[in-house]
């Protein structure tokens, strides 16, 4: 049995923190402290955008939460391996542009 | 589902021995033959420039095309396949004949390279994810259970990048305990100046929730294409251009494509050294909303003539006993 549905999603792609903590089930301090220890961006400054966040900070935000409740996780490890992707995609993007792509 | 193995060779024209350096020639001749952004019927190049792409993504990464070479068309079978490290099963990820498998149509990859090289169709982080997500046996309530997200790549080319478009994709998900197929049509909107990597979260699209729980989303990360004339990096554009020794010394004239199509004409300079890079401001990629643009940066790539007639001889013999350049 196979099902057709057609939907449009024309995401803006930008959330205020309300909609962040809706969809990723994490309340707004945790968000703060994930943002002040530099785990997690916002679209703009807070301080004259106010809190905006984007698709990426959906899933960083659920990621991190992930790890934490998984591997109970603390802020350092987070912190490492967040570094740690980080370091890996940039990697991957070098080598795709060196190989020409 | 399976889905049909495609053989990349012959759609890049090239035999299965070949080198870098051709696959990436072939490559670029195809692409440009077919680019959407440059062809006639429209339609039929972007299926087939997908096609290319795909293939010259897996056989111009040695990684990649080495497990192709090796699994080649029996990709399907059980026996002897070895996981690539980090394609656990262990917590809910896509492991055949265990979880529910998500393919995506419309992407510009095909299933294959997004089952077996990561990145793509592979379950991400859910909220929250373990081993009991997958044990529904007879019985018991299912507790309420976010569906896990799951994460696939697609492809975009450069003009779409800079212009932004719609994209629709075709979700099919086929649960093998069931045998229950479902196939989802979503209208995708890919931003003006998406960079490479970027995600564009799908509402609802992931993984179904247990217990009455919601869905998971789908992420797609934005891929960009490889272009015949450019390379991206971020919101900045490279081209490289051959250039005959005396052009370089001399300095000359020549005409820069642009991804807008037009062209731009411009000086190289007297002396221009190998591997130099001359800077043309604002012909990038858009950088976010602002309207601004990253540059174009014109990698000069010397070449040299491998093969002389007699006179040309003589003037590079006459060039060498009368030049003073000492490069060692």
């Amino acid at each position: 049995m196979s099902a057709e549905e057609s939907s449009s999603t024309d995401t803006q792609g930008l959330y205020s923190i309300e909609a962040v903590e809706q969809l990723t089930s994490t309340p707004r301090h945790q968000i703060a402290v994930y943002y002040r220890h530099g785990l997690l961006s916002t679209v703009g400054e807070p301080e004259s955008s106010g809190w905006t966040f984007d698709d990426e900070a959906i899933h960083t935000l659920r990621r991190l939460e992930f790890l934490r409740a998984q591997y109970g996780m603390n802020l350092t490890g987070l912190r490492a391996v967040s570094d740690l992707l980080r370091d890996v995609e940039r990697l991957r993007e070098e080598i795709r542009f060196l190989r020409g792509h | 589902m399976a889905v049909a193995y495609k053989d990349y060779y012959q759609i890049l024209g090239v035999p299965r021995t070949a080198s870098d350096a051709d696959i990436k020639k072939a490559f670029r001749k195809l692409a440009r033959e077919h680019h959407p952004d440059v062809a006639k019927d429209k339609k039929a190049a972007e299926e087939k420039f997908k096609e290319i792409n795909e293939a010259n993504e897996v056989l111009s990464d040695p990684e990649k095309r080495k497990k192709y070479d090796t699994l080649g068309p029996n990709w399907q079978d059980g026996g002897g396949f070895e996981p690539p490290p980090g394609w656990q099963g262990g917590r809910g990820g896509q492991a055949r004949g265990g979880a529910r498998e998500f393919h995506f149509g419309g992407t510009g990859f095909s299933d294959f390279f997004e089952q077996f090289f990561g990145g793509g169709g592979s379950q991400s982080y859910g909220f929250p994810m373990d081993e009991e997500y997958f044990e529904t046996g007879g019985g018991g309530q299912a507790r309420a259970r976010r569906g896990s997200d799951v994460e696939g790549d697609i492809l975009v080319t450069l003009d779409e990048a800079m212009h932004g478009t719609m994209r629709t994709i075709s979700l099919r998900t086929s649960d093998p305990r069931t045998g229950q197929e479902e196939t989802h049509s979503v209208t995708v909107r890919i931003p003006a100046g998406a960079s490479d990597g970027r995600r564009i979260r799908v509402p609802g699209k992931g993984a179904p929730g247990s217990g009455g729980a919601e869905n998971g989303d789908l992420f797609l990360r934005v891929r960009l294409a490889s272009h015949p004339d450019f390379r991206a990096k971020e919101s900045d554009l490279y081209h490289d251009l051959d250039v005959a020794p005396w052009e370089a010394v001399l300095g000359t004239e020549i005409i820069v494509p642009s991804l807008d199509g037009s062209t731009i004409k411009m000086r190289i300079p007297p002396g221009t050294a190998n591997g130099q890079q001359l800077r043309l401001r604002g012909r990038g990629l858009p950088k976010g909303k602002t309207g601004e643009r990253g540059d174009l940066y014109v990698v000069v790539n010397v070449v040299l003539p491998t093969q002389v007639n007699e006179e040309e001889r003589a003037l590079w013999e006459q060039l060498a006993k009368t030049s003073e350049f000492r490069p060692r």
